[in-house]
């Protein structure tokens, strides 16, 4: 009973945030005209040539704002995102953009990450399994013992267990 | 003449820190007291020095005394006095100056500490710690002395670098710096329990945690005041561009974050002493790479005001940290194994390791990210550049993979967990996680990675919510009322609790990093004075612009009014700054910020006759991301401070009740 009436509080909450979060979206996107929208997203992936590091939809470089205008004119004359992205390479190399292309070589710089990540969770698989295996006991020599020296090995582990306190608990969450 | 004073101070400070370097690793080796404490006051000394040729530079710059070349360098008459704070650290010199001056005081303090709890590992701690002083002050001494005078004086100095010139820079900087230098006192006290062959006995890891969170702290404030800088003052629009020199501190921050959770393990459940070694020396080693990359690495970056050669003396110092650690690591492995087994795959202490690989693996991405051009540059002379786009696609995923684990992994109880367990504690956040994907796909929300995004914030949020929720109920229950009830659950385990206060302050800065990058709204407005636009729900008026002129700058103000939903927002100004001499220009964004969005508008051009091109930005929930700023602050104050004995003492005795009954 009383999880759900903490699970309706819960969701009120979420609720709440969702309304923050819509409202926020609401603000539509759509009055940005599409052809706009698309020149954002391929100055965003486009290096301004002289200022290493910043796009040119950030530059306010004259040469960056060249670019835009660039842009601007092929996307009017109806080129695709592509061909915008290939004139940009054609004239300034491939460094013009923002990521390494994902072809030919530079593929290694895309597969690196998703590889090591993937190897990563196989170790962490790997060591949790082997931590989690019970630690081996010291091997109980039982063929080199004496029948003596096993009753004195027994009675002598059950001393101590008699000695300890059960379960002796240090943790409480 | 104080000039002097400081500048002879420098070297006086690098042999004081030598010695304590030497003898207090000599003395601890061969166990000579008397060694180790004359050491440990020879580096007591380091501060006090530092503070002279600190106080030297200050007194430089104030009185502009142009015949030292960094000030002559990095400010001038015409500078607002109050930067002479920044110009400090503009260049590099002064930046190492301050580096040295910070570290040497929370050194002595972390010293004291060490020196009074753990006798036996304290000199090879403290050895450490003073090598890594040494070094920098060896660099001020012999290739960068902030204090060098020039052969002549000149009438005036070439002023400081326009983008500095702002309040974010006041704070981001030396947050930055100290952050960075601060990792090396949790790796100096982990590596000195190792050297002295105790890392196995568990008795440094409190002070290690305590610092390594104090580090923690101060390496995140420094990268959120940075992000704060960024979007007010250059004018994009954004707050994190995946800069290589960004990367570069957030790398040691990702290693750190790993170390403070993993380290708990250690002080809870005595295992994971060899991880938390490993993480450590790579936090470090990243930490000196942040520092590499900063003060002239050979990535290119908006923050590569100071380049110079010395960077290469750090690579030199990082691969001497690794190739070092890992040599003692290898000496010492035997003394570190662990107390207990892993009790079963599904438990807490698998999910403290999940995360800390996870956090690795980010770590390991961005770090490939950042070198990858300079490899190609190097092996195929390439130019190659990996920004903004490829850190997304790449990082974005892992991030939220880790925010899912932020949600499940402190639900999940110590040693041993079943699956029913785990799906009991978990259904409350995670229905909360899918009702919010729900509620937002039928609200409009359409994208998907926004909306599994935005779920799993929801989910882990949830989490704590629930948490505390039900702990205040059941404490409430008991008759106490509710605030107290909450206060009394918070401070019952304070690094419980603190965690999830910073986690929550995890929760607001991602949703306001995955708000405004899916849902932000910008356009480009040619106006002329007296027009009046629209975006998102905002309407505003160009009222036009003034000039004018200072002695170091040129500046165009430009005027708006602004409303929004038929209140007024009242005036709003966008400045634009031209430096000529840096060549240089800066930009001022207006901005109106509430919980809700943020309306930006960025000036782009200016035309003589009055026309003008503006930027203009609706940025979603922008404002959760600086607010949740004071959450870390607190969070991590909670989760430091000592637990009262009252409050042991009444966990301690249910505990003993039961045992007895049992």
């Amino acid at each position: 009973m009383r999880l759900s009436t903490n699970t309706l509080r819960a969701s009120i909450a979420s609720l709440a945030l969702t309304v923050i979060v819509v409202a926020a979206a609401g603000c539509s996107a759509s009055e940005v005209p599409d052809l706009e929208r698309r020149a954002q997203q391929i100055n965003k992936s486009v290096m301004c040539p002289v200022c290493p590091g910043e796009s040119i939809d950030q530059s306010q470089h004259p040469l960056a704002v060249q670019m835009r205008a660039a842009v601007d004119e092929k996307l009017d004359e109806g080129w695709s995102d592509a061909q915008v992205r290939e004139f940009f390479v054609e004239r300034y190399g491939s460094a013009v953009l923002l990521e390494p292309p994902a072809e030919g070589a530079h593929l290694v710089a895309w597969i690196v990450p998703p590889l090591g990540t993937a190897l990563a969770l196989v170790a962490l698989y790997m060591v949790v399994r082997l931590m989690a295996r019970p630690r081996s006991r010291p091997a109980a020599p039982a063929d080199e013992m004496t029948a003596a020296e096993r009753d004195e090995y027994v009675a002598r582990i059950e001393a101590a267990l008699e000695g300890r306190s059960p379960g002796s608990r240090e943790d409480a969450g | 003449m104080i000039v002097d004073a400081g500048s002879l101070a420098l070297p006086i400070a690098l042999l004081a820190a030598a010695y304590a370097s030497v003898g207090s690793l000599l003395g601890g080796w061969r166990r000579v007291p008397v060694l180790v404490l004359s050491a440990r006051y020879g580096l007591y000394t380091v501060p006090i020095l530092l503070t002279l040729s600190t106080a030297a530079l200050v007194y430089a710059f104030v009185t502009h005394d142009f015949s030292v070349r960094y000030v002559a360098e990095n400010s001038n008459l015409a500078m607002p006095p109050a930067y002479t704070w920044v110009a400090f650290y503009a260049g590099n010199a002064g930046s190492l100056l301050f580096i040295a001056f910070v570290f040497s005081i929370i050194s002595v303090v972390a010293v004291r500490g060490l020196a009074s709890k753990l006798t036996h590992t304290a000199p090879f701690s403290t050895g450490l710690i003073a090598l890594v002083l040494a070094f920098f002050l060896g660099i001020i001494t012999f290739l960068a002395n902030p204090l060098e005078r020039l052969s002549f004086t000149p009438p005036d100095g070439q002023g400081i670098n326009p983008l500095l010139v702002h309040f974010g820079m006041f704070i981001h900087p030396p947050m930055q710096m100290a952050g960075l230098i601060s990792v090396a006192l949790p790796f100096s006290i982990a590596m000195g329990a190792l050297l002295a062959g105790r890392g196995g006995r568990d008795e440094w890891v409190d002070i290690g945690r305590t610092w390594g969170m104090i580090s923690w702290l101060v390496l995140t404030l420094g990268l959120m005041l940075g992000s704060w800088w960024a979007y007010t003052i250059l004018g994009w629009g954004g707050y994190w561009a995946w800069d290589p020199v960004e990367n570069s501190a957030l790398m040691p921050w990702l290693a750190m974050t790993a170390f403070v959770h993993s380290i708990m393990v250690q002080k809870r459940r005595g295992m994971f002493r060899m991880w938390n070694i490993v993480l450590v020396a790579v936090a470090f080693t990243l930490a000196e790479m942040g520092m590499f990359i900063n003060r002239g690495g050979p990535v290119p970056s908006v923050h590569s005001f100071a380049q110079s050669a010395m960077g290469w003396l750090f690579l030199a110092f990082m691969g001497f940290t690794l190739l070092g650690s890992l040599a003692a690591f290898a000496w010492r492995l035997d003394t570190l194994r662990s107390r207990e087994n892993l009790d079963a795959m599904l438990s807490r202490e698998s999910a403290f390791l999940a995360q800390n690989v996870l956090f690795l693996v980010v770590a390991f991405a961005t770090l490939w990210g950042t070198i990858y051009p300079v490899f190609t540059q190097a092996s195929a002379d390439v130019m190659i550049v990996v920004g903004q786009p490829y850190f997304n696609r790449v990082n974005g995923p892992l991030l939220l993979v880790i925010v899912v684990l932020m949600g499940i992994g402190p639900l999940l109880p110590w040693r041993r967990a079943s699956w029913q367990r785990v799906l009991k504690a978990i259904r409350v956040p995670l229905a909360v996680g899918a009702g919010t994907m729900v509620v937002l796909a039928i609200a409009g929300v359409h994208r998907p990675v926004a909306l599994v995004a935005i779920g799993v914030v929801a989910l882990a949020v949830a989490g704590i919510a629930h948490e505390w929720i039900r702990g205040t109920l059941s404490r409430h229950r008991k008759g106490e009322s509710y605030p107290v009830a909450f206060v009394r659950l918070l401070s019952g385990n304070r690094p419980r609790y603190g965690g999830y206060v910073v986690h929550l302050a995890i929760g607001m800065l991602a949703i306001g990093a995955i708000a405004s990058s899916f849902y932000e709204v910008q356009r480009d407005f040619v106006m002329e004075p007296g027009d009046t636009e629209t975006l998102g729900g905002y309407t505003f008026t160009y009222l036009g612009f003034g000039r004018s002129e200072h002695p170091d700058r040129s500046e165009v103000v430009a005027r708006f009014s602004a409303s929004s939903g038929g209140s007024d927002l009242g005036p709003m100004e966008a400045r634009r700054s031209i430096y000529p001499e840096f060549r240089m220009e800066s930009t001022r964004a207006a901005i109106r910020s509430t919980p809700l969005e943020d309306f930006y508008i960025v000036p782009s051009e200016f035309e003589e006759n009055g026309r003008a091109v503006f930027r203009v930005y609706v940025n979603p929930l922008v404002w959760w991301m600086w607010a949740s700023g004071p959450l870390f602050v607190l969070g991590t104050l909670l989760a430091l401070s000592p637990r009262r004995e009252r409050a042991a003492a009444a966990l301690r005795i249910p505990a003993a009740a039961r045992l007895a009954s049992a």
